[in-house]
């Protein structure tokens, strides 16, 4: 016995209300469709970035020829068709230009055919990898012609083989896997691996075996497989995910920031479903009441608001998949210039499918509560126009519990970890809690004061009527700017960590070994400005009259304290150091130590944490045997984890300066500069080696810009749709508040007047919001930064204050927005619907 | 709407960058920098021994991946004692030291006074592919440093690896000989003989012995210690009489 | 002839439901003399709120002109007409619309606090007391009766001592002993204040003690 007609009528009445419902259905699918899908497709392109940078799906890495288990196995995949496999040899030998005379030590990669079977080796000609790369010849770096004064065209010594250069290589996709090298890169063909006459007795030869995996899904059945046959420890199984290549878990933190912000925009979505349901409901109170009045049951009035719901949600729903389609077609046109060309912006079916039923199971769950109160409703509630309870405590415990079940269940499946996903919900119901806590004890103080001035009073009395959710409007509210304050606060934590520790200053040759006394030689030799470090080897013997023990320390996952440490000294803090404990490097009590045989050092942050260590310890470090006896007199920060050399100990010059030390140079210069250098150093300071790594810094970032536009994209994309459904939910609750204006113009106020207070209130709900909300932003994005990126947090006070602001202004320009109406209609027309 | 994951406790990338960095270069040519122990009391050694021995060297000395009672210097001074020989051998290795280094630091090496020396240095200049005429400087000018300080000196001869090419590692090969000759000192004619090659007295990395690779390294040098010690002996007991 | 106090020329009002079109007030003309007490009779949808909107100015009729001290205040703005709302009218609701968020004192305060004036908790305190709920002053709207809500509505009308009360079936929503008790508290304040009362009503027990019977059929005077 559904009454259709009923339904339509009541969507009718209450059609603002319904409006935004549909809207909000409609936003949240659109966010949870395009960013899933989105995505995913971001996630498989950042795995072909993974794959190119090893250039293979597994790669198998021995010291010694591959185990014939081993062997076989590869050779069965290939019988198979499950996969083709390429070996390469790399390993160091010398080349000789043998006309000139010159030689250099060279990084031999001898290479099967199939290489790279992900990315491209780019040669200077444009011509094909594979086609160039012939037997009898090779392809070198530019900087092995400058070493060797040596053109494409020229025959160079390697071993015993005469090969002719081909070609140079301007990129080389797993660079960075092998990029710290002692030469340039040279690729010589297979063919000519026995004609080299390198591998021998005595050789120590990289072998890597290359499998490029047909069905992309079987890669880590096959690597386990590989794995469990494979010679321990010599032979080391990896597939492009799990290899350490330090990439990865860069990949990984963002793939993580990925989901989090999966997982935040089903919290949004939730959020604004639940108040805007919450608000339709709510202006539907009156009707119910009457309704009972007249003898419905609850079963008729249930059943025909959730079939209302269910159409309203479906009409969304429908609008929301609709628009992410448009969006889709659209979207290249309107990022092609942002993203990356390899991001497909397709929204996959599966993903469709998942949102729409996250879309259901969440309009389902959210619209539990409202309608329990539907039902709990009195009718004589209703006439009295007061609110309804909203039933027994048991029921609404019920309803979160299984509202806390699904999102754990959600974030579980998200994060593919269950430990990961208790803590984080953890979190966030320790934070909501803190939420609703400070909620209800500003809002007690706020209750006590009565303001003088009339409009201001009238504001805070707002706050308090009867039957008015501001309690639920500014714990809903600043639930959901918290999760933008989050993920805004995250990325830009990330950005900071890792998109600016490759600014255009940084170094991009390194210079080993520099003996003390070549120092000032070297520097005129260089030319430029470079950074220098003197290196003293020693040993932490104990802290605090506390021996190392080696076996605890071996347990260490990161950094240990029984290895040799790199001591320096100076005098001055660098560019990215701070000092967090002490007011200056050594103190003012040098004297003082000295008189007791011991000498100040200043520690970093994390080698302390590592070993308990805190200012005021003694520690005991034994330089090559001679012990030296250490006062920790300041503690250090880095602000930035760039990529440049840092000291966890620093000591006075006087202390080590006649200690054992080479020097260690960073620099940053041209390629024809280094170049010139390199052979000015071969001439005169042979002993210097230098690690050339520009263009690994250069592959490095070229990925980390890419990812921080992806970064920045979902970033905005997230916060503009939860802007929106914030938006959406404001109005929905403002709306309710608007009948106040009427009686206001009643009674002879001014517009200028209802404008003020409703300014004024809706800015004392915005700033309790807006602060409450970077407060818990603050803790969460500290939590998330250190615990799961494990990187430095920078809580960026005036940005957050931006935030705020931006908070405050949407709150009152969206509430003003929606009492707009009555304050320049005649009252009358309001007046007759309340009756 | 799902996006697979690991979970993730990653160490940045910059900060992997360096540590590499500082692992390969400053602790020899592998990351697989297993900690070893080194707690050296130095001070004030409970026992009066007759003489001091350093072994002056790279990771191959310092034992890189194996713990320091391991390495090699901790086994001769175990053989000595039991053969008699109531000598202390003192660790003096620095992993990742180019023979430029060892130079660097030989006057630090004398101010120790010890009696005999092991000079060990060179594979991490060849395997940077320095010059072998600078290998061959740097350890000539120390052992000329050593032997006018009076201490007797024992050079451990070095191969290189076979892939450098065969005329980097001849010539890297004659250094040893060559110095051994100029400067009139004992020569242990290969450091690593019977473990350079064999994987399994080496660790995966193809570089450093295992314990028992520094067994075996430990067994190769005696004898030169041995005549080292008599050789230091005979000259103190020549001092003596020239004394008295 | 007394002085008008209000007076509306030529009102008409229609409204739009779906396609027809429903007169509701049909060129009405009339004046409300100052200081009396005027009832408009009708039955139920005859357009008396209506009227009573129109004259106060809560509403803006299709056509015609309403004058109030001789000023024309059809064509006023909202904000021109505020201070004629807060200090020249006061009204009494059916549904009493009292401020939900203010107490009862808060109520009757709050159109004196909007005038400036500094003897507004005084006055609303003096009202209050007046109409025997000056020991609910801390109550608020939904804490009170049906008839204790139109005593304060009815403090809130006079606070400013307005020069008309417009009031719209203050009784409608009690029963009879209460609106017996509304009735003539607001004739005893009416005639403290000496303010002009204009009455909606279909009861002719009030509409016989009133100076002045206007009796509307279907949105005409039926004379």
């Amino acid at each position: 016995m559904l009454n259709f007609r009923f339904i339509f009528r009541q969507i009718r009445s209450s059609h603002k209300q319904a409006l935004i419902f549909v809207f909000c259905v409609a936003l949240s699918l659109l966010t949870l469709v395009s960013l899933g899908g989105f995505s995913s497709s971001v996630r498989s392109s950042m795995l072909k970035d993974a794959r190119q940078l090893h250039a293979a799906d597994i790669i198998i890495h021995s010291h010694y020829p591959l185990s014939p288990v081993l062997t076989t196995a590869i050779k069965d995949y290939e019988k198979q068709g499950l996969a083709t496999s390429a070996v390469v040899h790399e390993f160091y030998s010398m080349t000789s230009n043998t006309a000139l005379e010159k030689s250099v030590l060279s990084h031999l990669k001898v290479i099967e055919k199939g290489y790279p079977f992900y990315g491209k080796v780019e040669l200077a000609s444009g011509r094909d990898f594979s086609e160039v790369l012939k037997e009898g010849t090779i392809v070198v770096e530019q900087s092995a012609l400058d070493r060797l004064g040596a053109e494409p065209g020229d025959s160079l010594q390697i071993g015993s083989a005469e090969l002719i250069i081909a070609d140079t290589v301007i990129a080389e996709p797993d660079r960075p896997v092998s990029f710290f090298s002692f030469g340039p890169r040279i690729f010589v063909a297979a063919a000519d691996l026995e004609r080299l006459d390198l591998i021998r007795m005595g050789s120590r030869i990289h072998y890597n075996y290359l499998l490029k995996v047909n069905d992309p899904a079987m890669v880590d059945r096959l690597a386990d497989e590989l794995a469990s046959v494979a010679v321990a420890p010599q032979e080391r199984v990896n597939t492009f995910e799990n290899a350490e290549s330090g990439v990865k878990r860069f990949f990984e933190n963002f793939l993580f920031f990925l989901n989090l912000i999966g997982i935040f925009t089903l919290l949004l979505a939730g959020i604004g479903i639940q108040t805007a349901l919450g608000a339709l409901l709510r202006d539907s109170e009156y009707t119910i009441g009457i309704m009972k009045a007249v003898g419905a049951t609850n079963r008729f009035i249930c059943s025909h608001f959730i079939l209302m719901i269910m159409l309203l949600g479906t009409f969304g729903t429908l609008l929301g998949l609709s628009l992410s389609f448009l969006l889709q077609l659209y979207l290249p046109a309107l990022f092609g210039g942002i993203l990356p060309a390899s991001v497909d912006l397709v929204i996959a079916w599966d993903t469709v499918f998942e949102g729409l039923l996250l879309g259901t199971a969440v309009v389902g769950l959210f619209s539990f509560m409202p309608l329990r109160r539907v039902r709990n409703l009195k009718p004589a509630a209703i006439f009295r126009k007061e609110r309804g309870t909203a039933g027994g405590r048991l029921a609404q415990y019920f309803t979160i519990g299984v509202i806390t079940c699904f999102f754990t269940g959600l974030t579980i499946w998200q994060l593919e970890d269950i430990a990961t996903g208790i803590y984080f919900v953890l979190g966030l119901v320790g934070l909501l809690g803190l939420n609703t806590l400070i909620t209800q004890a500003l809002l007690r103080i706020i209750r006590k004061k009565r303001p003088r001035t009339l409009a201001l009073r009238q504001a805070f009395r707002g706050l308090f009527r009867p039957k008015n959710a501001t309690r639920a409007i500014i714990i809903t509210l600043s639930a959901s700017l918290s999760v933008i304050f989050s993920i805004y606060l995250i990325e830009q934590n990330l950005q900071a960590t890792f998109i600016q520790s490759y600014p255009p200053d940084l170094p991009n040759a390194y210079f080993l070994d520099i003996q003390p006394t070549q120092r000032q030689k070297f520097s005129t030799i260089l030319g430029t400005e470079a950074q220098f470090y003197p290196i003293i080897r020693a040993r932490l013997a104990s802290i605090n009259g506390r021996a190392i023990d080696r076996e605890i320390e071996r347990q260490r996952r990161r950094d240990n304290l029984s290895r040799e440490f790199n001591l320096t000294y100076r005098d001055f803090l660098l560019d990215d150091e701070q000092l967090i404990v002490g007011d200056s490097l050594f103190g003012n009590r040098i004297e003082e130590l000295r008189q007791r045989g011991e000498v100040p050092v200043s520690v970093l942050d994390t080698v302390a944490e590592i070993g308990d260590i805190r200012v005021g310890n003694l520690l005991v470090f034994s330089v090559q045997s001679i012990p030296l006896k250490a006062r920790v007199t300041s503690m250090r920060t880095r602000t930035e984890s760039q990529v440049r050399p840092y000291f966890y100990f620093v000591f006075q010059e006087e202390t080590l300066k006649a200690a054992p030390q080479t020097i260690f140079s960073a620099a940053k210069m041209e390629r024809a500069k280094l170049a010139e250098v390199q052979n000015r150093l071969a001439k005169e300071l042979p002993n210097i080696s230098v690690i050339d790594i520009a263009k690994t810094i250069e592959i490095l970032a070229r990925i980390m810009h890419k990812l921080s536009t992806i970064v920045q994209f979902f970033t905005s994309f997230s916060i503009i749709a939860g802007l929106l459904i914030i938006i959406s939910s404001i109005f929905a609750t403002r709306l309710a508040r608007i009948r106040e204006a009427v009686y206001y113009k009643i009674l002879g106020a001014s517009s200028g007047f209802v404008l003020q207070v409703f300014t004024l209130e809706n800015f004392l709900i915005a700033m309790v919001c807006g602060l409450l909300a970077g407060l818990i932003a603050q803790a969460g994005s500290w939590i998330v930064c250190s615990r799961v990126f494990d990187i430095s947090y920078h809580p960026l006070p005036g940005r957050m204050a931006i935030m705020v602001g931006i908070t405050v202004l949407l709150v009152i320009g969206v509430g003003i927005g929606a009492s707009l109406s009555i304050l320049q209609q005649k009252p009358a027309g309001f007046l007759r619907d309340e009756e | 709407m799902k996006v697979r994951i690991t979970k993730s406790a990653g160490k940045n990338l910059c900060k992997l960058l360096l540590c590499l960095l500082f692992i390969y270069v400053l602790a020899g040519c592998d990351r697989q920098d297993k900690p070893s122990s080194n707690n050296p009391q130095p001070v004030a050694p409970a026992r009066i021994y007759e003489g001091t021995i350093i072994a002056l060297g790279d990771s191959l000395t310092a034992g890189l991946g194996v713990a320091e009672e391991e390495a090699y210097p901790a086994v001769l001074e175990e053989k000595l004692q039991q053969s008699g020989y109531n000598w202390q051998v003192i660790n003096g290795g620095i992993s990742g030291e180019t023979s430029s280094g060892a130079l660097t630091r030989i006057n630090w090496i004398i101010a120790q006074k010890p009696d005999i020396v092991i000079l060990e240095t060179g594979a991490n200049d060849g395997m940077r592919g320095i010059p072998t005429w600078v290998i061959k400087d740097n350890i000539s000018q120390a052992a000329k440093l050593l032997k006018e300080a009076g201490v007797e000196v024992i050079l451990a001869g070095m191969q290189m690896l076979q892939n450098l090419g065969p005329d980097y590692t001849k010539e890297f090969a004659a250094v040893y000989p060559a110095v051994a000759q100029e400067q009139k000192i004992l020569l242990i004619p290969f450091f690593l003989e019977q473990v350079a090659g064999t994987p399994s007295l080496n660790l995966p990395d193809f570089i450093h012995p295992t314990p028992e690779g520094h067994r075996i390294v430990a067994q190769t040098v005696y004898p030169y210690v041995v005549k080292a010690i008599q050789a230091r002996r005979l000259d103190r007991s020549a001092k003596n009489k020239k004394n008295r | 002839m007394a002085d008008k106090v209000l007076e509306a020329v030529e009102l008409s009002k229609s409204y739009r439901v779906d396609d027809r079109r429903i007169t509701v007030l049909d060129n009405i003309s009339m004046a409300v003399e100052k200081g009396e007490f005027l009832v408009i009779e009708g039955k139920s949808g005859s357009g008396k709120s209506t009227l009573l909107s129109l004259l106060s100015g809560l509403y803006k009729p299709d056509s015609g002109r309403i004058l109030l001290n001789d000023r024309d205040i059809t064509g006023l703005s909202e904000d021109q007409l505020a201070p004629f709302r807060n200090r020249t009218i006061g009204y009494v609701f059916q549904s009493f619309h009292l401020i939900p968020s203010l107490t009862a004192l808060e109520n009757i305060m709050f159109p004196a606090e909007l005038n400036h004036d500094p003897a507004a908790t005084a006055k609303a305190a003096e009202l209050l007391r007046r109409v025997d709920l000056h020991q609910r002053d801390d109550n608020f709207p939904h804490q009170l009766s049906g008839g204790e809500k139109q005593r304060v509505a009815l403090c809130r009308a006079l606070v400013n001592s307005p020069q008309i009360v417009f009031a719209d079936e203050p009784t409608g929503n009690l029963d009879s002993a209460n609106g017996e008790t509304i009735l003539q508290l607001l004739m005893k304040l009416r005639r403290e204040v000496a303010t002009t009362l204009v009455m909606a009503t279909h009861s002719r027990e009030i509409s016989s003690t009133a100076d002045r019977i206007l009796r509307l059929v279907d949105g005409r005077i039926d004379s």
